[in-house]
């Protein structure tokens, strides 16, 4: 542990390596990169088995002194920490392995693999920060990261313009994250978690002031975590390629909003406000975004939204007191959300459209990614059995004991969208025929399905690790001698999971009952003519439109019109603003040098009466 | 004063400017006399070497206490050896840009010129960071500046270039009678130019019409100096300027000169304003602190005009004017907020600012001279034709936008920490500065978006002079440094400056 300094500086030193010589290497560069990305999860894993066994290890030396201020930089393993680097290390691996099947042929090759590299380099160096501008500075790298690879189709219109759009929202929550880390700083005097707990516990900072300061602090994790309002960047993210996608926008930098909310857990606590605030942006979160993906046709962005939505989850997690069940849900989701981005990577690797409604009937074709696909839907549907059903039960209940109930039914409804529209995702690409020439779709080589086996693997099992029935291994271990962060298992009263494998299971029919019960009817049918079929298919629409769907679609459209009109217009306006003021400025700025003597005669004027008037000396 | 007294001053503490004046002579000779065939290129060279000499030679004098001689009208202050050192590396990197400039209709004829009337300018700066009278004050002051406008226009058959000298004179004739009106309410006032004599009568000043005087004398010197800083309301200027003077004396004037300029408004302000009483109550409060907040409401205008007028700009080099005027907005947050390493603050981000701006400007100066056109445009691509180039550009505006990991980034760290740590903390002024900064992002990204998601108009390689290749090279390479570990530039502060406590002595 006392090396785990060395575990980014693996990806950092592939970065460096691919920049300098990447043009010359080529295709081999992706070995690089893999090999080095193995390198830290391998060394990874032995911290985190060494920190099963040995206390929190913090190393740090003075890094800066101003007047009589210290600022400390170092790295901290303690178990939060340990557990983020396996999972982010693991991912960044897997996706390294994945892409260099799907990126195959791309001319930029080992830019992108280089870009990777700087990507995780920052991930694994904000994990192990002990402190709090240490964060910040990974933090930003990350977004820097994250900017390079959204845009890294930049002959794409849309992906610089997404790039652009991340960098710019994320950095307006990062804004306050800044801020509120200044005010920290002046009210501890350090930026060190430890000592910022230890100030909070003993009660030398005003409340008003801890709230204060949690909330600027969750604001810039709104920002990075894509919670409502600042979420619209993340949909819009998924220009980059679809490896990127499941690293950066699925598995680890969007879920760095949630792990600074837990790693600064002790202060959110000391303020039931902070809490209750970072409960309510994460259940409306979770709805709207549910709410948006049930009419989103294009697959990424499906899981776009569904990532926004299982975020807000975590978020009333933490904002529940429910400290494991956020991380928990961090764990799992990162493990299924990777799967079922790099399984639809593989649809699209195949087939070439995003658009679902050219898909269909691809079961039979991808005999790999599809199973997979559907490994991950279930888990992230919630169904029993599978590493979703155990995380989200465990936010349920948090919610339900922290007294949060309106939030808790917010929680149960958006798993019941969840489990539509993740369904529906998959009836849709997945059953009955296909909506497009699909006669050249192959499966995508064992490079790419090996890495979506292992994750397949971990979207099952990962959840046995804290289970009501068979222990709370990861609850325990992770709130181990640090009473702050609350009991390793909340219990709550079993109908809740009862209540959610119902919802589950109900969404999952619903979603069948339409996408796919529609395909049966017609394989039924079998020999009728299209004009039946198409009779059929109205008929059957028709219905549900009457009924569910247009309910919920009219639900979907107006939350979607909130965002365009509301969200998206009030940044607007705000952009606008600022720009007609520069335009108001260039125009007055007209190259007439009178112009410019006035301005300076005008202003010193200015200063001179008001200071006359306001300074009491004229009588 | 006889020969003796002459001879017995300690005339070694001015050898940096001896070095300096000396090269600049030797340079105007060599001009005159050599043949018209010789390459004037080896001139600048000379004065390469001429300043590399005076860093050494001001290295030299590093550790003295505080000296002055003249009748105190010239002083060596731990001040002035920590700004003198900041203008020479200016200007060195500023003569480099200078020795690779070569403008589309040629400057053969004025080559030397241009050298040594940056080191005439230079020798103005380093008088203004040493004096310690208002005589010699302005008249290193004016010595900066007049060589700046003959720089500023020294393309002589080109239209903006000459437009850009004519706006330079205009408005700096109208700063500099501004300011010498302030300075004649002070002198009037304590009948003396010196400043630390002038500190000392302020010190008893119980009139409070006089007092009221002092007030709008401070008011005009520091708008007649916010002209070299470009600030609010004087900044107006700036963007014609830049965009049409040739590109090494843009880059001069957005670094070296606005560094004199802040060692000039520091030194005035702190000796003779900080000393000066708000009313006729003994110990009340200095009247400069009573007008921090007409300083912070200067600072947040700058910042804010700064950036976002650069929004709406296309020229390259008027986007840079826009944003050496938001630059000195954030500094002007420094002298607004007044904390105890108020100075650290100000010597480090100017050292910062100095090593992200001229590199950007040399990458500037490479691309622009190349197609001949300024137009953001130009920048598109980049990183397909020259990746080192585009990666160091990329390091210099995200050092500008004060991304983490990069020297700028260590310097707003500090000025937002100098300005919440003073009580009471100016959060209003923090929060303009934030503000603005995000605003920043949008056009340094958009020279960034250019760079590398852009593609490139024309595939030829970009041949880097040598001049070029080493300001590049050093700026990226200190800006990361500093950025990664600023405390060997606190720690060559702290142990070579003595926290500037004999500032006042």
């Amino acid at each position: 542990m006392e090396n785990a300094w060395i575990i980014p500086l693996f990806p950092l030193l592939s970065f460096l390596f691919l920049i300098f010589f990447g043009k010359r290497l080529k295709g081999a560069s992706a070995y690089i990169g893999i090999l080095l990305s193995l390198a830290s999860f391998v060394y990874s894993l032995l911290v985190l088995f060494e920190r099963f066994s040995s206390p929190t290890h913090k190393a740090e030396a003075v890094w800066l002194t101003i007047g009589d201020i210290q600022l400390t930089a170092g790295f901290e393993v303690n178990q939060l920490n340990a557990l983020m680097l396996v999972i982010v290390s693991l991912v960044s691996f897997l996706v390294h392995t994945y892409s260099k099947g799907y990126m195959h042929g791309d001319d930029r090759f080992h830019v992108y693999y280089a870009y990777l590299g700087l990507f995780t380099f920052a991930m694994l160096g904000l994990v192990l920060s002990p402190n709090l501008l240490q964060t910040y500075i990974f933090w930003e790298l990350v977004g820097l990261g994250s900017f390079l690879l959204i845009g890294f189709y930049f002959y794409k219109e849309e992906a610089k313009k997404a790039a652009k759009k991340a960098f710019i929202m994320t950095r307006i929550g990062d804004v306050g994250l800044l801020i509120g880390m200044i005010l920290l700083f002046w009210q501890v005097g350090s930026f060190e978690y430890d000592e910022i707990f230890a100030a909070v516990a003993a009660g030398s900072i005003s409340t008003t002031m801890i709230t204060l300061t949690a909330i600027l602090i969750f604001v810039g994790a709104v920002g990075k975590s894509g919670q409502f309002p600042l979420h619209t960047w993340l949909p819009d993210a998924m220009e980059g390629p679809t490896p990127v996608s499941a690293l950066i926008h699925a598995a680890t930098m969007v879920a760095a909003g949630v792990y600074l909310v837990a790693a600064l857990f002790p202060l959110f606590t000391a303020s039931e406000t902070a809490l209750m605030t970072v409960a309510t942006i994460g259940a409306i979160t979770a709805i709207f975004a549910a709410s948006i993906g049930l009419v989103q046709t294009d697959i990424k962005r499906v899981l776009a939204y569904s990532t926004v939505s299982q975020l807000g989850y975590m978020m009333l997690a933490l904002g529940s007191a429910g400290y494991v069940a956020g991380v928990f849900h961090l764990m799992t989701h990162a493990f299924f959300k990777a799967l079922l981005f790099l399984a639809a990577g593989s649809v699209i690797h195949a087939v070439h459209t995003q658009d679902i409604e050219k898909m269909g009937g691809l079961w039979k074709k991808l005999r790999v990614t599809g199973p997979l696909f559907l490994i991950g839907t279930l888990a992230i549907s919630g169904v029993p059995l599978f590493s979703g059903f155990f995380s989200k039960d465990e936010i349920l209940i948090a919610a339900w004991a922290h007294g949060n109930t309106v939030l808790f039914w917010l929680a149960v409804i958006a798993a019941f969208f969840t489990a539509f529209y993740m369904f529906r995702l998959f009836f849709m690409v997945f059953s009955g025929e296909s909506r497009s020439d699909m006669s050249h779709v192959k499966e995508s080589p064992g490079v790419m399905t090996i890495p979506m086996v292992i994750l397949g693997i971990l979207a099952v099992v990962a959840g046995y690790v804290n289970t009501p029935w068979f222990g709370t291994y990861l609850g325990d271990w992770l709130t181990e001698g640090n009473a702050a962060l609350g009991h390793g298992h909340i219990e709550g009263p079993s109908w809740i999971m009862i209540v959610a494998t119902v919802v589950s299971l109900l969404g999952i029919f619903l979603a069948w009952l339409i996408y796919c019960k529609r395909s049966l009817s017609r394989d039924w049918l079998g020999a009728k003519t299209m004009y039946n079929i198409l009779y059929n298919k109205y008929y059957i629409d028709e219905f549900y439109e009457l009924t569910v769907v247009k309910v919920m679609k009219f639900f979907s459209l107006f939350l979607h019109y909130i965002e365009t009109f509301l969200v998206e217009g009030l940044v607007k306006g705000v952009s606008a603003a600022v720009s007609g003021l520069g335009r108001l400025g260039s125009k007055f700025h007209d190259g007439q040098v009178q112009r410019y003597g006035t301005v300076a005669f005008v202003g010193l004027a200015i200063l001179i009466v008001v200071f006359a008037v306001t300074g009491g000396y004229l009588k | 004063m006889d020969l003796e007294t002459l001879l017995s001053y300690k005339w070694s503490i001015m050898t940096p400017e001896f070095i300096i004046l000396g090269v600049a002579t030797l340079l105007t000779l060599l001009d005159l006399f050599m043949p018209k065939s010789v390459n004037r290129k080896v001139l600048g060279w000379i004065g390469l070497t001429g300043i590399l000499a005076a860093i050494a030679s001001l290295i030299s004098l590093l550790g003295h206490g505080p000296e002055s001689i003249l009748y105190d009208t010239f002083r060596l202050d731990s001040f002035a050896k920590a700004f003198k050192l900041l203008l020479l590396i200016g200007a060195a990197f500023v003569m480099l840009l200078a020795i690779s400039y070569e403008p589309k209709e040629g400057i053969t004829e004025y080559r030397g010129e241009f050298y040594y009337l940056f080191l005439a300018a230079l020798l103005g700066a380093m008088m203004m960071s040493s004096s310690g009278d208002l005589i010699t004050l302005f008249v290193g002051l004016e010595l900066l500046s007049i060589s700046s406008y003959i720089l500023a226009g020294i393309r002589k058959k080109n239209l903006q270039s000459n437009e850009a000298s004519m706006k330079y004179v205009i408005n700096g004739g109208i700063s500099t009678a501004i300011t010498l009106f302030g300075m004649s309410y002070v002198y009037g006032i304590t009948g003396t130019t010196n400043l630390l004599d002038m500190a000392r009568s302020l010190l008893a000043l119980t009139d409070i019409q006089h007092i009221y005087l002092m007030g709008l004398a401070l008011f005009m010197i520091l708008v007649g100096l916010s002209f070299k800083l470009a600030t609010a309301p004087f900044h107006m200027w700036a963007p014609d300027v830049y965009q049409g003077a040739p590109t090494p004396v843009t880059a001069f004037l957005s670094v070296v000169s606005k560094t004199a300029g802040f060692i000039i408004i520091v030194r005035i302000m702190m000796v003779v304003f900080f000393n000066t009483p708000s009313s006729y109550i003994p110990n009340s409060m200095p009247l400069l602190i009573k007008v921090q907040d007409y300083i912070a409401f200067l600072a947040a205008a700058t910042m804010i005009i700064g950036n976002v007028i650069a929004l709406r700009q296309k020229n390259i080099k008027r986007l840079f004017a826009y944003s050496s005027i938001a630059q000195a907005g954030y500094l002007l947050v420094v002298l607004a907020s007044m904390s105890v390493f108020m100075f650290d603050t100000l010597w480090f981000y100017l050292g910062a600012y100095l090593f992200m701006n001229l590199g950007a400007f040399a990458i500037i100066q490479l691309i622009t001279q190349k197609t001949g056109s300024e137009d953001i445009s130009q920048f598109a691509g980049l990183y397909r034709r020259a990746p080192i180039l585009a990666i160091a550009m990329a390091i210099f505006i995200l050092s500008l936008a004060g991304i983490p990991g990069t020297a700028g980034f260590i310097g707003k760290l500090n000025i937002f920490m100098g300005a919440l740590a003073v009580e009471p903390a100016h959060y209003v002024l923090v929060s303009i500065m934030i503000a603005t900064t995000v605003v920043s992002y949008f056009y340094y990204f958009g020279v960034m978006v250019q760079m590398f998601f852009r593609p490139a108009a024309e595939q030829e390689k970009i041949k880097l002079p040598i001049g070029l290749g080493i300001v590049i090279g050093v700026c990226a390479f200190a800006t990361i440094l500093f950025g990664v570990a600023p405390s060997i530039a606190f720690d060559f502060l702290h142990e070579n400056f003595n926290s500037f406590s004999d500032f006042f002595q």
